[in-house]
C-alpha cells in the first residue's frame, strides 16, 4: 500500500518531465535559436561590433540595394529548375524500383541512397573533377566523337550547379517518390486493368494522381536543400555562378555583417516555409481526396 | 666521513629536486604560437642552453590568440606569436610589453629588411618596438611555365586577354582589393579614399571576366589546376602552395609582382603579464639564431628573418599586410562584384 503511494508520484513526475523534455528540446534547440536571429536581423554593425538598437536598415538594404533581389530571384529559379530535374530523373528511377519483386527492391534501393553515406565535400570535389576541362565528362565526349574539343561548358557556371546540386540530391527525390508509389494498392491497378484500361491509360489516370503527393514532398525536400547550399555554388559556380546562398555566407564570414546576414537569412527562411507549406498541402489534399 | 659524503650528497639531490621543481613551477616560460613556431626539439634546445623550462600552448586562428591574451589581459601568457595587422590592436589594448632590442643580439644580425624596424608597419608605436618579426611569407603569383611565356613580372598580367579563363583569384574582398590598389599604383593599399575604391572595383570587375573561379583553400586550387587548362594563380597560400603544386608534376613558378606582393608577418611579442622578462627576450633571441629560423623555413616552407628563402628574394619588394579601412565595405564591394554580370 505504502509503496504504491510512492511509486505513483514518482511516476508521475517522471512522465511529466519526459514531457517537459519533449517540447523543451525543440524549444530550446529550434525555436530559441530561430527567434534569435530574427532579433539580431533588427540590429546593426558599426566599426565590426554589434549595435544593438532596433532598425529596419536590413530589410530597407534588402529590398532598395540593387544586388540581393536580381540574385536572391536568380537563385530561386535555379532552385525549382534544380527540383524539376530531380523529379524528372527520380520518377523513373523510384517507378522501375517498385516493379521489382522482393529484396531485389530494397536492395537496389539502398545502393542508389549509399550515396548520402559518403562526404558531401568529397562528392562536390569528384563531381568538379568530373566536369573539368580535362574531366571524364569532356574525354569521354571527345572520345566518342560527340565533341571536337574540350568544353568549359560544364564547370564554373550555372550549368555546373545545376548539375551538380541535382545530382547531390537526387537521393533525396527517389526516396518519397518511391514511398508513395509502393503504397498504390495493387488491387487499383488490377481493377484499372480489368476493366480494360492500356498500361499508359492505368499509368496516367491511377499510378500518377496517386503517386504526386510523394512528387511534392520529394520536390520541397530538394528546392529546400538546394536553396540553404553555399557550398556547391562556392565550389563549382566560378564567377558566373553567384547565389544567395553565398552572399549569405560572406555576411557571417568575411564581413562580419551578423545582423544584415540575419535578415538575408530571414529571407530565406521565408521562401523554405512556404516551400514547404506548398509541398505539405497539396502532398495531403490529394493523398485524403483517396 | 662517509657520513659527511653522504650528506652532501643528500643536499645537492635535494637542491636539484628544489631547483627542479621551481623551474616547473615558478618560472617556466608560457609561450602561445601557431603549431610550427615551437617544435618541441627547439625548446629542448633552449631549456639545455639556458635553464629556463617551457610551456607551449598552441592555437588554431588569430581570434583564439586574442580572445586567450585579452580574455586572461595578458596574464596568461610571457611571450606569443602575433602578426602585424593585428599587433597593433594588442598594443591598444595595452596588453603588450615593448621589447628592448638592445637585449636580443640575433636581431643585428637579420636579413637587410627586417633590420630597421621602424620601417617594418605595424612593429611600432611611438617609436618603441613591440614585436620582433620571425616569420613571413608573401602573396606572390604562381604561373605555369609553359604557359606563360615571358614570365611575368606584374600581377597585371592576370588581366591579359591572353589568359581569359585561365586565371585562378582568391575569393577574398579585402586582398583582392588590395593587390589590386598595388597594381594601380597606389601608395597605401589599405587605405583607399572612394574615388580609388571605385576605380579597384572596377578593375576588380574586369579582372572576374577573365578569371575561371576564384578559390578558397590551397587544396581547392590545386584540384582545379589539375582537372581544367590554368595559367596563372593569385597564390594566398605562397610558397606552400607552389611546393605543393611542384610535388605534383606541374611545371609552376613563383614571382613577387614588381609593384609589391603583399605578404604576412608573425613577430614575437611580449605580453604585458610577463613573469620573467629576460626569459622571454631569451627565447626570441633563440628563435633568431642561424640554426632555428633555418629549420623554421625548411620545416614549414615560409620564410624566415635571418636566412635567406624561397618566399622572397633580397630585392623583392614585400608590403606587410595590415588592417585595412573598412573591411565591412570591401567585403560588400566585392559581393557588388561578384554578382556583376
Amino acid at each position: 500500500m505504502s509503496a504504491g503511494v510512492t511509486t505513483q508520484p514518482a511516476e508521475r513526475r517522471l512522465s511529466l518531465l519526459v514531457t517537459v523534455l519533449a517540447f523543451a528540446l525543440p524549444v530550446i534547440f529550434v525555436l530559441v535559436p530561430l527567434a534569435i536571429f530574427l532579433v539580431y536581423s533588427f540590429f546593426s554593425v558599426d566599426q565590426g561590433t554589434i549595435v544593438y538598437a532596433p532598425t529596419l536598415g536590413n530589410y530597407v538594404r534588402f529590398f532598395t540595394d540593387p544586388i540581393f533581389l536580381p540574385v536572391f530571384w536568380n537563385t530561386i529559379v535555379l532552385c525549382v529548375s534544380v527540383a524539376v530535374i530531380c523529379i524528372l530523373l527520380a520518377y523513373p528511377a523510384a517507378y522501375f524500383l517498385t516493379t521489382l519483386r522482393g529484396r531485389w527492391r530494397y536492395a537496389l534501393l539502398m545502393l542508389l541512397l549509399v550515396p548520402l553515406l559518403m562526404s558531401y565535400v568529397i562528392k562536390i570535389y569528384a563531381i568538379r573533377s568530373i566536369l573539368g576541362l580535362n574531366g571524364f565528362l569532356n574525354k569521354a565526349l571527345v572520345a566518342i566523337g560527340i565533341l571536337q574539343q574540350p568544353s568549359t561548358l560544364f564547370v564554373f557556371n550555372m550549368n555546373a550547379i545545376l548539375l551538380t546540386l541535382s545530382l547531390l540530391l537526387i537521393p533525396f527525390a527517389i526516396l518519397p517518390i518511391f514511398l508513395s508509389l509502393e503504397r498504390i494498392p495493387q488491387t487499383l491497378l488490377r481493377a484499372s486493368d480489368d476493366l480494360g484500361a492500356s498500361g499508359l491509360q492505368t499509368f496516367l489516370r491511377i499510378t500518377l494522381p496517386l503517386s504526386l503527393p510523394g512528387v511534392a514532398s520529394a520536390a520541397s525536400f530538394v528546392f529546400v536543400l538546394a536553396i540553404g547550399d553555399f557550398l556547391t555554388p562556392q565550389m563549382v559556380g566560378g564567377i558566373s555562378g553567384f547565389t544567395f546562398g553565398r552572399i549569405l555566407y560572406s555576411q557571417f564570414g568575411t564581413a562580419y555583417n551578423w545582423p544584415f546576414g540575419a535578415a538575408l537569412s530571414v529571407a530565406l527562411a521565408i521562401v523554405v516555409i512556404c516551400a514547404i507549406l506548398i509541398g505539405e498541402r497539396f502532398g495531403r489534399s490529394r493523398g485524403t481526396s483517396v | 666521513m662517509g657520513l659527511k659524503k653522504a650528506f652532501l650528497k643528500l643536499a645537492t639531490i635535494g637542491l636539484g629536486i628544489g631547483l627542479m621543481t621551481s623551474a616547473a613551477l615558478a618560472a617556466n616560460l608560457r609561450v602561445l604560437a601557431w603549431d610550427g613556431y615551437a617544435d618541441p626539439d627547439w625548446v629542448k634546445d633552449f631549456t639545455a642552453a639556458t635553464g629556463i623550462g617551457v610551456d607551449v600552448v598552441f592555437i588554431g586562428s588569430d581570434d583564439e590568440i586574442w580572445a586567450k591574451i585579452k580574455g586572461s589581459e595578458g596574464q596568461d601568457f610571457d611571450v606569443f606569436a602575433v602578426n602585424t595587422a593585428q599587433l597593433q590592436r594588442y598594443i591598444k589594448a595595452d596588453l603588450v610589453s615593448p621589447i628592448d632590442i638592445t637585449k636580443l643580439s640575433n636581431q643585428k644580425e637579420v636579413l637587410p629588411r627586417f633590420r630597421d624596424l621602424s620601417q617594418v608597419s605595424g612593429d611600432t608605436k611611438d617609436g618603441k618596438v613591440y614585436g620582433i618579426p620571425f616569420c613571413f611569407d608573401s602573396i606572390g603569383l604562381i604561373y605555369d611555365t609553359d604557359k606563360v611565356k615571358p614570365a611575368p613580372t606584374s600581377m597585371s598580367v592576370l588581366w591579359d586577354p591572353a589568359y581569359k579563363g585561365k586565371v585562378l583569384a582568391y575569393d577574398n574582398g579585402e586582398h583582392n582589393f588590395s593587390f589590386t590598389a598595388l597594381t594601380l599604383g597606389y601608395k597605401d593599399p589599405f587605405n583607399l579614399d572612394a574615388e580609388q575604391m571605385a576605380a579597384v572595383k572596377a578593375k576588380l570587375v574586369e579582372l572576374k571576366r577573365n578569371v575561371l573561379s576564384f578559390y578558397t583553400t590551397a587544396d581547392e586550387a590545386q584540384q582545379i589546376y589539375q582537372n581544367n587548362d590554368v595559367a596563372l594563380i593569385w597564390a594566398n597560400y605562397g610558397q606552400q602552395q607552389v611546393k605543393a603544386l611542384q610535388k605534383i608534376g606541374a611545371h609552376v613558378a613563383y614571382v613577387n609582382p614588381s609593384e609589391g606582393a603583399l605578404a604576412w608577418l608573425d613577430n614575437w611579442v611580449i605580453s604585458k603579464g610577463v613573469r620573467d622578462n629576460a626569459a622571454a627576450e631569451q627565447w626570441i633571441d633563440f628563435m633568431l639564431t642561424k640554426k632555428v629560423s633555418g629549420e623554421l623555413s625548411e620545416r614549414t616552407g615560409f620564410g624566415n628573418t635571418v636566412v635567406e628563402s624561397s618566399s622572397a628574394g633580397s630585392n623583392d619588394k614585400l608590403v606587410w599586410l595590415n588592417n585595412v579601412e573598412d573591411p565591412l565595405k570591401r567585403s560588400d564591394m566585392w559581393n557588388e562584384i561578384k554578382a556583376t554580370p
